[in-house]
């Protein structure tokens, strides 16, 4: 092996080459993808052998603000996928406009989640209340930060508005999108 | 402007997303149901990882593995509820 191989191998990203962004968002993008997916899991067993239970505390949940919230993360991706497609055209500024556009919709779904909580609290309904309520606090609370880390990312690469910044925002903040996606129907649609 | 895929995936998304809301209140039964609001669900997440994650020219690898995730959770939870509802 020459000299010049020996430092291709350590520079490269090897099979994560090709993928939009910095190549370490994808580490961490496939940690978190796993991470849910087990949570998720979870929470389908545990509602397969409490159904009742699972199903009165769903029927607390507000899954039309919920709906509401699923249309403001999807367009705020849409804006996240238009910053991308703005900072491959070198067209700076309008990628920071778009970026700007997706932290703001991101910071509505916050405040809107916020506003649910509220009301779930009201009615008396916390972390404790029953292993539903358990699950339910701590996978919606969860990708909650990862929303509200997603904005502060969006923020940081907005700075230089670069195409493997904007990529590994936008690669990220997707990922926040599809989580919700797939979260959204199993937690306050599904029915038993 | 003419919409591009991007804008076009948009528009699927938010259509699927108004569908999904509609699905409770017009489908009675649950295993239907269920099927249909996690099929939505796959559909969506399908439009992410193409149009949005822009995986349609990334290695297959990976596009496949982010595919297949969404697949194995709907399923996982579309099979639980089945058994429960069948059981």
């Amino acid at each position: 092996m020459s000299t010049t191989d020996c430092e291709q191998g350590e520079t490269g990203w090897g099979i994560l080459e090709g993928l939009p962004g910095d190549p370490m968002i994808w580490v961490l993008i496939f940690s978190e993808l796993a991470a849910f997916g087990l949570f998720l899991g979870a929470f389908v067993v545990a509602r397969a052998i409490h159904p009742a239970m699972f199903a009165a505390g769903q029927a607390t949940l507000d899954s039309h603000l919920a709906g509401l919230n699923t249309l403001v993360l999807v367009t705020s991706g849409w804006a996240a996928a238009r910053a991308t497609a703005a900072a491959r055209a070198s067209r700076r500024q309008a990628a920071r406009g778009w970026l700007f556009a997706a932290m703001a919709l991101g910071a509505f779904f916050i405040a809107t989640k916020l506003f649910e909580y509220a009301g779930e609290i009201v009615l008396g309904n916390g972390l404790e209340t029953s292993p539903f309520f358990t699950l339910y606090f701590l996978l919606t609370g969860f990708h909650l930060m990862h929303v509200c880390l997603g904005i502060v990312i969006l923020a940081l690469v907005s700075r230089s508005a670069s195409v493997t910044g904007v990529e590994t925002g936008a690669a990220f903040w997707h990922m926040v999108d599809l989580l919700w996606i797939v979260m959204f129907p199993i937690i306050y649609l599904v029915q038993q | 402007m003419i919409p591009d895929r991007i804008d076009i995936a948009w528009i699927v998304l938010l259509g699927l997303a108004l569908a999904t809301l509609l699905v409770p209140p017009l489908v009675a039964r649950p295993l239907l149901g269920n099927a249909l609001l996690l099929i939505f669900a796959a559909l969506k997440g399908r439009r992410i990882v193409l149009d949005f994650f822009d995986l349609r020219a990334a290695p297959a690898l990976w596009r496949g593995l982010v595919s297949a995730w969404v697949l194995i959770v709907v399923l996982f939870a579309w099979l639980a509820s089945a058994i429960v509802a069948l059981v």
